[in-house]
C-alpha cells in the first residue's frame, strides 16, 4: 500500500485530500475575483479623482486672452501635467483653445457629448477620458463681478499603469493562495494519515485473526474513536459469534468422527472376530448377521448426520410446504404402535384440535420431529406405562406435547439434551441410547419453522417435551 | 490372565470380550461406564485394563489418573477415537502403557494385550522358561525338556500364571481371580483338579524328573524351589 492511496482502489484519505484542495482552490479563485473587483474599483476611483484634479488644473490654465473680444486662451506655461496625458479645451463658442501635443485631437474620434468619464483608445493605448463643462471667470476684479466664460475640457490619461497596479495586487493574492494550497496539501495528507492510524491498527489486528487464533483485542485508539467504535464493536461481535459457531462445528466434526470410528470399530471387530478361527456354518451365519446389524448402525448414523446437515444448511422450507400437525401426529403414532407394543408402552392421544392446524413444515420434517419425540418417550418409558400426546391450538400457534412416565432426566443433563451427540442415558446401550442426534435434529427443524421446543423433566416422574409452532 | 474391559459401546465390548476369551483365553470382566470400571479396578485382580476414553459418568482419562494415584500399577491399554498426538502424549504421561486408535485391528489388540501382561509380569520375551519347562505364550504351547506337553486351556493358564510369578506362593483364590471372570462359579476344588492334572502331565513328559509345581498345604502353589533361580536367569535372556 502506498502512503495515501492504493491506486486502483478508492481511498478515503485520497478523496478527502482532493476535496479539501478543491474547496481551497475554489475559495482562492473567489477571493482573487473579489480582490480583483475591489482593486479595480478602488484604483479607478482614485484615478478618476486624479483625472478631475488634473482637468481642474487645465481649467486653471484657461486665461483671459487680453484681446479686444472677451476671448480666453490656454496658457500652457504654468500647466504641469504628465507628458503622456492628453487634453483638449474648447470654449463656449466651439473654438478649440488648445490641446496636448501628443494628441491629434478628438476630431477623428467619436466623443460623447455628455459630461462624464469614458474609456477611450488612442493608438492601441487605453485611456480614461473625462469630459466636463467648466466655467472660468475672466477679470474677477471687475466691479460687475467679472465675465463668465464657458469651456469644455476633455482630459485623458492612459490606464495601463492602473491595470499594472491591479494585476500586481491580484498576482500577490494568487501567489499567496498558491502557497497556501501547496502547504496545506501535504499538511492535510499528514494529518489524515495520523488521523487514520486507529483504522490501520484495527485492520492489522483484525488481519491476524484466523481459525486457530480467535483472540481479537481491538486497540484502545479504535475503541475511543467515535467513527470506529461501532465498527470495532461489530467486528468483535461478529468474531465472537464466528468463533462460537466455528468451535461448535469443530466439536461436531470431532464428535461425529468419534461416533463413526466407534461404529466402524464395531463392524471391523465383528468381522475379525468371525475370522479368528475356523467356524461352523451356523457360527459364520450368526457372525455375518451381527456384522450386518452393526453396519446398519453406521448407515443410520450417517443418515442422521446427513439429515441434520440438510436441516441446518438447507434452504428454509418453502413457505408453501405445510402439513397438518394433527394428521401427522396421528399417522406417526400409528406407525410406532408396533414398536411401543414390543416395549409394552401405550400411546394415548389425549387431545386433538377440532379444526385443521397447518404448520410450516414439510410432511417429512413434521413426521421426523413427531417420531423423534415419540421414540424418545417410548424408549424412556417403563413397561406398562403410557405416553401421552396432546395437540392444542392457541392464539399464538399450535402446541404439541409428548409426556412419558419414565425415569426423567437429571436436571444437570437437561440443558445439554439438544446438543449433538449428547446422551443423557449413561449407558450407550443401543436400544435406548440412539445416536444422540435425534433431539438436535428435532430442534433444528423446529427452529427453522420459527417455533420453540422445550424439555421439562421431573426425575422419577417423567419428561415432557413441548413444541410450539406458528400456524401457517 | 484376567482383563478388565471398560467400554460403553455394547457391541464393541461384546466383540472384544469374546475375542479375548476365545483367542488368548483371558478371563474378561466388562464395565459399561467409568465408575463401574473404577470400582472393578479397585479389586486389583486384573492383569490388564483395556480402557475406552469417552465414557459416561467418569471418563477414561480420569479413571486412569485415579488408578495411578492409588499406586495401582496394572498395565492399561487405551482405546481412543480422538485425533491428534497431543491427547496421546497426555495419556501416556498420565500413566497409560499403550494405546490403540479406533477402528483397530482385533489381532493387534490381542497381541498388544499379551505384551502388556507379559511386561507387567516383568518378562521381556514371549517364551517363559523354568526347570526345563518352556512355555510359548504366542503359540500357547508347553515343552518339557523338548517334549511337547499337551495341556488344556485352564492348565496352560495356571502354568503361565505360576511361571510369571516364580517366587510367589499363589493361592487357589488368586488363581481363581486371575483365570476366571465374574461369569464363573468360584469353586476352589476346580483349581485343585486342574493343578493335579497339570502336575501329572508335566511329570509324565520326562520320567524321573523333579516335580515342577509344589503344593503348600493350606497356602497354595508355587514352582519348585530348585527351579526358581533357573527361572529367573532364563526369563532374563
Amino acid at each position: 500500500m502506498t502512503r495515501f492511496a492504493a491506486f486502483g482502489k478508492t481511498s478515503i484519505a485520497f478523496r478527502l485530500i482532493a476535496a479539501v484542495l478543491l474547496v481551497e482552490i475554489a475559495a482562492a479563485a473567489l477571493v482573487i475575483l473579489v480582490a480583483f473587483e475591489y482593486e479595480e474599483h478602488s484604483h479607478f476611483r482614485s484615478f478618476d479623482v486624479m483625472l478631475r484634479g488634473r482637468a481642474d488644473s487645465v481649467l486653471g490654465a484657461v486665461q483671459d486672452a487680453e484681446d479686444a473680444g472677451d476671448n480666453v486662451m490656454l496658457d500652457l506655461a504654468d500647466l504641469h501635467v504628465p507628458p503622456e496625458d492628453i487634453y483638449e479645451v474648447w470654449d463656449g463658442r466651439g473654438h478649440l483653445l488648445g490641446r496636448s501635443r501628443n494628441w491629434p485631437g478628438s476630431a477623428g474620434v467619436r466623443v460623447p457629448h455628455d459630461d462624464g468619464i469614458f474609456r477611450f483608445r488612442v493608438e492601441d493605448e487605453a485611456y480614461r477620458l473625462l469630459r466636463f463643462h467648466g466655467t472660468r471667470i475672466v477679470d474677477p476684479g471687475d466691479p460687475s463681478g467679472g465675465k463668465l466664460r464657458f469651456v469644455t475640457i476633455l482630459y485623458g490619461s492612459p490606464t495601463n499603469r492602473v491595470w499594472r497596479a491591479i494585476y500586481g495586487a491580484v498576482e500577490f493574492y494568487l501567489a499567496g493562495m498558491l502557497l497556501l494550497v501547496l502547504i496545506t496539501g501535504p499538511l492535510i495528507a499528514w494529518v489524515l494519515h495520523r488521523g487514520l492510524d486507529p483504522l490501520r491498527q484495527l485492520a492489522a489486528l483484525a488481519g491476524r485473526v484466523s481459525a486457530d487464533r480467535w483472540d481479537f483485542s481491538p486497540p484502545a485508539s479504535a475503541r475511543e474513536t467515535a467513527e470506529l467504535a461501532p465498527l470495532t464493536e461489530a467486528l468483535e461481535n461478529a468474531l465472537r459469534r464466528l468463533e462460537h459457531s466455528f468451535n461448535q462445528q469443530r466439536t461436531f466434526v470431532s464428535d461425529a468422527a468419534h461416533e463413526l470410528k466407534t461404529a466402524v470399530a464395531v463392524v471391523k471387530s465383528s468381522l475379525q472376530l468371525v475370522a479368528m478361527r475356523r467356524r461352523t456354518p451356523e457360527e459364520y451365519q450368526a457372525g455375518n448377521e451381527r456384522a450386518l446389524a452393526d453396519t446398519e448402525r453406521i448407515e443410520e448414523l450417517v443418515a442422521e448426520m446427513l439429515t441434520l446437515a440438510r436441516v441446518e444448511s438447507g434452504p428454509t422450507p418453502a413457505a408453501t410446504a405445510t402439513s397438518d400437525l394433527a394428521e401427522c401426529v396421528s399417522k406417526t403414532a400409528a406407525e410406532l404402535e408396533t414398536f411401543a407394543g414390543v416395549r409394552q408402552v401405550d400411546i394415548a392421544i389425549d387431545c386433538l384440535p377440532a379444526g385443521p392446524c397447518a404448520v410450516r413444515l414439510g410432511a417429512e420434517d413434521c413426521a421426523l420431529i413427531v417420531s423423534n419425540l415419540l421414540m424418545n418417550a417410548i424408549q424412556h418409558s417403563p413397561p406398562h406405562s403410557q405416553v401421552d400426546l396432546c395437540i392444542s391450538v392457541q392464539d399464538a400457534g399450535v402446541e404439541f406435547k409428548v409426556r412419558d412416565h419414565g425415569e426423567g432426566i437429571d436436571s444437570a443433563a437437561l440443558p445439554h439434551v439438544f446438543e449433538r451427540f449428547y446422551r443423557s442415558d449413561p449407558s450407550r446401550a443401543r436400544d435406548t441410547g440412539g445416536s444422540g442426534l435425534g433431539l438436535a435434529i428435532t430442534k433444528a427443524i423446529v427452529d427453522k419453522a420459527g417455533g420453540r421446543i422445550m424439555l421439562t423433566s421431573e426425575p422419577g416422574c417423567g419428561t415432557t417435551a413441548t413444541v410450539n409452532l406458528p400456524l401457517a | 490372565m484376567r482383563v478388565l474391559l471398560v467400554e460403553d459401546e455394547v457391541r464393541l465390548a461384546d466383540n472384544l470380550a469374546t475375542a479375548l476369551r476365545d483367542g488368548p483365553g483371558f478371563a474378561v470382566d466388562w464395565a459399561a461406564d467409568g465408575e463401574a470400571g473404577d470400582d472393578a479396578a479397585r479389586n486389583l485382580c486384573y492383569d490388564l485394563v483395556i480402557l475406552d476414553l469417552m465414557l459416561p459418568k467418569l471418563d477414561g482419562h480420569e479413571l486412569l489418573e485415579r488408578m495411578r494415584a492409588r499406586k495401582d500399577a496394572t498395565p492399561v491399554l487405551i482405546l481412543t477415537a480422538k485425533e491428534g498426538k497431543e491427547a496421546i502424549v497426555q495419556l501416556l504421561n498420565a500413566g497409560a502403557d499403550d494405546y490403540l486408535a479406533k477402528p483397530f485391528d482385533l489381532g493387534e489388540l490381542i497381541a498388544r494385550a499379551k505384551v502388556l501382561i507379559r511386561r507387567g509380569k516383568g518378562a521381556a520375551h514371549p517364551t517363559l522358561h523354568a526347570l526345563g519347562v518352556e512355555l510359548n505364550t504366542l503359540e500357547q504351547t508347553v515343552h518339557r525338556n523338548g517334549v511337547l506337553v499337551d495341556l488344556s486351556p485352564t492348565e496352560y493358564h495356571i502354568l503361565e500364571y505360576l511361571l510369571h510369578h516364580p517366587r510367589k506362593v499363589v493361592s487357589k483364590q488368586e488363581l481363581l481371580e486371575h483365570l476366571y471372570d465374574y461369569n464363573w462359579e468360584h469353586h476352589s476344588n476346580v483349581i485343585e483338579a486342574h493343578v493335579s492334572n497339570l502336575r501329572r502331565k508335566l511329570d509324565a513328559a520326562v520320567p524321573g524328573a523333579d516335580p515342577v509345581i509344589e503344593t503348600l498345604r493350606g497356602r497354595g502353589y508355587r514352582l519348585s524351589p530348585q527351579s526358581r533361580g533357573e527361572s529367573q536367569t532364563e526369563s532374563q535372556r
